[in-house]
């Protein structure tokens, strides 16, 4: 009987740690954390623009939802009410400048006002796609 | 003479109205709001770009699914990998016209009801939506807000019986974008 209820006793216990696990690292699992993430693809800022615009299809594909590091010449960083973005302009259409335009984690806004650009960088974030004039980068570091 | 310079005005003319009527924003936002006795879920996307043509009243906007953020991360994957299936549908797109455009005079600051009707893409499917909004006009900048209920099932958007419970089958989506006077 003792050892029934020790048996019964143990299973809830791990039952318990289960759902704690569960809850706390699968339904709570907490996003990455952008700035410590690796590159899955490192090419030059222009060859990830050439290919989204040329290759839609396939470069979403390849790179939309993955982490992304650019390099190459960033030409202005600009402010809305609450985003600093670095732009890489390639080309002009409709609406403008169009290139890559990457969202900075608020702890690199200032180190982005404080470059005379056009400036040489290395940015890297999560690519979310290309909406036919640019290609969005969110979380993005330098380094 | 004369009338080389009435047709120089013409064209002059022409070209002021072609570049005055553009308004734009690249980082416009859009909020999806979904409510149940179970959860609330919210997602935010400050990645949204819209155009409007202030003389024939033509709206576009352009969403990446994958601009979205939610407060849990398994939400944000699930969102993407089950719902909106992102990677095969990474856009979403409204376009359309205000149909009251005569009623909005943009050269006069003020607040305008807008009325608005158009084609919305979700997920790959299009519907035709009349919804109603404001236009303020300040300046060089026009700032559209709307709020408005999207049926989820609408768009052919399959939510697994394990979290039915926890999404609402309507959502409700609120539009503010700043554009600002497109100047080439």
């Amino acid at each position: 009987m003792r050892k029934t209820l020790k048996i019964i006793g143990i299973l809830a216990l791990i039952g318990i740690i289960a759902a704690f696990l569960v809850y706390r690292f699968v339904y709570n699992k907490p996003h990455p954390d952008y700035e410590k993430e690796v590159a899955e693809y490192t090419l030059s800022a222009k060859e990830f623009y050439d290919e989204f615009k040329n290759q839609t299809v396939a470069a979403n594909k390849k790179y939309t939802g993955k982490m992304i590091q650019v390099k190459g010449e960033l030409d202005k960083v600009i402010q809305t009410d609450s985003l600093t973005i670095g732009v890489f302009v390639f080309s002009t259409g409709m609406f403008g400048n169009e290139g890559i335009r990457c969202t900075l984690l608020p702890k690199y806004n200032q180190k982005a006002k404080n470059l005379s650009t056009p400036a040489n960088v290395s940015i890297k974030g999560l690519c979310t796609g290309y909406n036919d004039t640019d290609v969005i980068m969110e979380h993005c570091s330098f380094n | 003479m004369k009338k080389t310079l009435n047709l120089l005005l013409l064209l002059l003319l022409m070209a002021s109205s072609v570049t005055a009527q553009r308004y734009i924003t690249k980082n416009g936002y859009i909020r999806f709001f979904s409510s149940t006795p179970v959860e609330d879920i919210k997602a935010h996307n400050r990645q949204v770009q819209a155009a409007l043509n202030s003389e024939t009243g033509e709206v576009v906007f352009k969403v990446l699914m994958k601009s979205f953020s939610f407060k849990k991360a398994l939400m944000q994957e699930h969102f993407n990998e089950k719902f909106v299936e992102s990677d095969k549908y990474p856009n979403s797109t409204l376009k359309g016209k205000i149909t009251n455009i005569d009623e909005i005079d943009f050269t006069k600051n003020g607040e305008y009801p807008a009325k608005v009707g158009g084609k919305l893409t979700i997920h790959g499917v299009t519907n035709s939506i009349k919804e109603e909004g404001t236009l303020t006009v300040e300046g060089g900048t026009v700032h559209a807000q709307a709020e408005f209920m999207v049926t989820v099932a609408d768009y052919d958007i399959k939510i697994p019986s394990s979290v039915r419970e926890n999404i609402a089958k309507e959502v409700k989506v609120t539009v503010d974008c700043k554009l600002k006077k497109f100047k080439k």
